[in-house]
């Protein structure tokens, strides 16, 4: 290639590619910005694109007990209650899908690639028909209203996933490393927590994330279960704006900055584990 | 052999117990519901189609039927149309796409109640940064209301859906694109195929199989998708925006209209189990080498 065609490839290149990247950006970054703006400068035209005077206004009135705007929930308890929900399901799932992708992975028994299909298919069915019958039997079983009874079903909507990927890692480590110490003497178990385990890390990091990123941000169930304001989590939270839609977006941008910050952080730390986690749970849907 | 039998049963027991409670029980409650007579609330006598009766009946019903069918099938064309687009671009070598690949995933981990927020600031019809876009540069003299505007706001939610949706399929592609092989392409280029002929008659069928099971996985993503549709706009204005999911969602916890919302989900599961049926039939010889491992 002669010079003048390298730099017209190169000159398209960077164009489309910053196109994109600010298509992709913008969104999220515009409504990060609005949680430093005032009321006044959100309501103003011609819109500024920085904060003139930037201010954390926004994010103190979520954390202050003076709960101003018919700003009723208390977000510490809203961040606290997501935290609750995200990380103990996300132990269930681990402790539970690792059990399970072992003997997926590892052990002959009648039935295993018509269940292991099974589980992967009832993923596909957790959706708004599901709404309605969840809501009568969390009612049913009295766990309607409560962070236990989320834990209970985003553990049983993330559980065949993380069996799936912890199965599919399983199956690449040799066999040979588990026998060997059967032979010295080690049990089942013991082989399986001892020597495989430690090398299945990365498949279990993927589905800890992956679990995790879903259970923090779910909407739908939680915002039909729960009730109470010091059971909501922060998506219901952060959902409630719409009901006191006027202006006021530097609250609607502080409270989607402390929603969104979690997930931004497992993304930009765990890119790896989370990419291999995205594109393998998109071949079985 | 016998004890690694009992052992891989109840090492599975837990997973299937929850599937079974929380996923194939309630389908199965939903499907005697709706089958149901249902006033205020109390079961009276199984055995009716009067809750499909009453559903159709509703004038909104077929208006969320078209909705549904602008969002799914509008959704995914446009969807793995872009995706292709983009995926084909970010398949290109250099460190700028490699920083995009990275970058793209973005729009699909973010949660989708914010996803939903920040779309509807940018889309505000006074002070909204796009509206006020569009009239900066002359292209419409007056504020317009996307969300607002009954003829406007289906099509508004479907490209704040490709936003959040379309990343993944890109990057599939991408990695479907990345993987055609060298020499194909080398001896098009030999044979005197310009860029455009190579990729339609190199890459493309080479990535036939990723692009028709992305389109299928796409619909199924799409129809579960609900806090999108109804943070932004509730269905409205006047159910202009209603689609299954919003409208599931507000006969069964707004309007307690359980036997009218349980005959939408026996229809909304139906569509699912298509859409399935048709991915498993894709995907059948992935499914089968995977039962020989």
């Amino acid at each position: 290639m002669n010079e003048q065609p390298r730099v017209l490839y190169w000159t398209m290149l960077s164009l489309i590619g910053l196109v994109i990247a600010v298509y992709i950006l913008f969104p999220v970054f515009w409504l990060f910005l609005a949680s430093f703006k005032t009321q006044a400068e959100l309501a103003q035209l011609p819109i500024n694109f920085w904060p003139q005077t930037p201010t954390l206004d926004a994010y103190a009135a979520l954390f202050s007990d003076t709960h101003q705007k018919g700003q009723l929930l208390d977000w510490p308890r809203l961040i606290g209650n997501s935290f609750f929900i995200a990380v103990t399901s996300t132990i269930i799932v681990l402790i539970f899908g690792t059990f399970a992708g072992y003997a997926f992975a590892r052990l002959q028994f009648p039935g295993r690639d018509l269940i292991l299909g099974g589980l992967l298919i009832s993923r596909m069915f957790q959706g708004a028909a599901l709404l309605l019958p969840t809501y009568r039997l969390m009612s049913m079983i009295g766990l309607q209203d409560s962070l236990i009874g989320l834990v209970l079903l985003y553990s049983a909507f993330g559980l065949p996933f993380a069996t799936w990927i912890i199965a599919s890692s399983l199956r690449e480590i040799p066999r040979e490393l588990e026998e060997s110490a059967m032979m010295d003497g080690a049990s089942r178990l013991q082989s399986m927590v001892l020597v495989v385990l430690p090398l299945a890390t990365p498949a279990l990091i993927t589905a800890a994330m992956w679990h995790f990123v879903g259970a923090w941000s779910e909407f739908a169930f939680a915002s039909i279960l729960l009730e109470s304001n010091e059971n909501k989590t922060v998506t219901i939270g952060l959902a409630s704006f719409v009901e006191l839609f006027t202006l006021e977006f530097q609250y609607v941008g502080a409270a989607a900055t402390i929603v969104a910050l979690p997930i931004m952080l497992v993304f930009f730390f765990g890119q790896r584990y989370f990419t291999r986690g995205l594109l393998a749970g998109a071949v079985k849907g | 052999m016998r004890h690694d039998r009992l052992l891989a049963y109840a090492m599975i027991l837990p997973v299937v117990a929850a599937v079974l409670a929380f996923v194939v029980g309630p389908t199965y409650n939903v499907a005697t519901l709706s089958l149901t007579k249902v006033v205020m609330g109390m079961e009276r006598g199984f055995g009716t189609f009067d809750n499909f009766r009453a559903l159709t009946a509703d004038p909104v019903f077929w208006l969320v039927m078209k909705n549904t069918a602008i969002w799914i099938l509008g959704g995914t064309v446009l969807c793995v149309t872009v995706g292709l687009a983009v995926g084909t671009f970010l398949a290109l070598d250099s460190r700028l796409t490699g920083w995009l690949r990275a970058l793209i995933l973005l729009p699909w981990v973010i949660p989708d109640v914010v996803t939903a927020m920040a779309w509807k600031w940018m889309l505000h019809g006074q002070v909204g940064i796009i509206g006020q876009t569009l009239q900066d540069t002359g292209l419409t003299d007056r504020p317009i209301s996307f969300l607002g505007d009954p003829q406007l706001v289906m099509w508004t939610l479907v490209v704040v859906l490709i936003w959040r949706k379309m990343p993944l399929v890109a990057l599939i592609l991408c990695a479907a694109i990345r993987s055609v092989p060298d020499d194909q392409l080398e001896a098009a280029r030999m044979d005197g195929a310009n860029a455009w002929e190579r990729f339609r008659f190199v890459t493309i069928p080479n990535i036939a199989f990723s692009l028709t099971a992305v389109t299928v996985i796409s619909m199924i993503w799409i129809t579960a998708e609900f806090a999108l549709p109804w943070i932004m706009t509730g269905g409205g204005p006047a159910n202009a925006s209603q689609i299954m999911a919003t409208y599931i969602y507000q006969q069964s916890f707004e309007f307690f209209n359980w036997g009218v919302a349980s005959a939408m989900s026996v229809i909304n599961l139906l569509m699912l189990v298509s859409i399935v049926a048709l991915y498993l039939y894709i995907n059948r010889r992935s499914w089968a080498s995977e039962g020989s491992q």
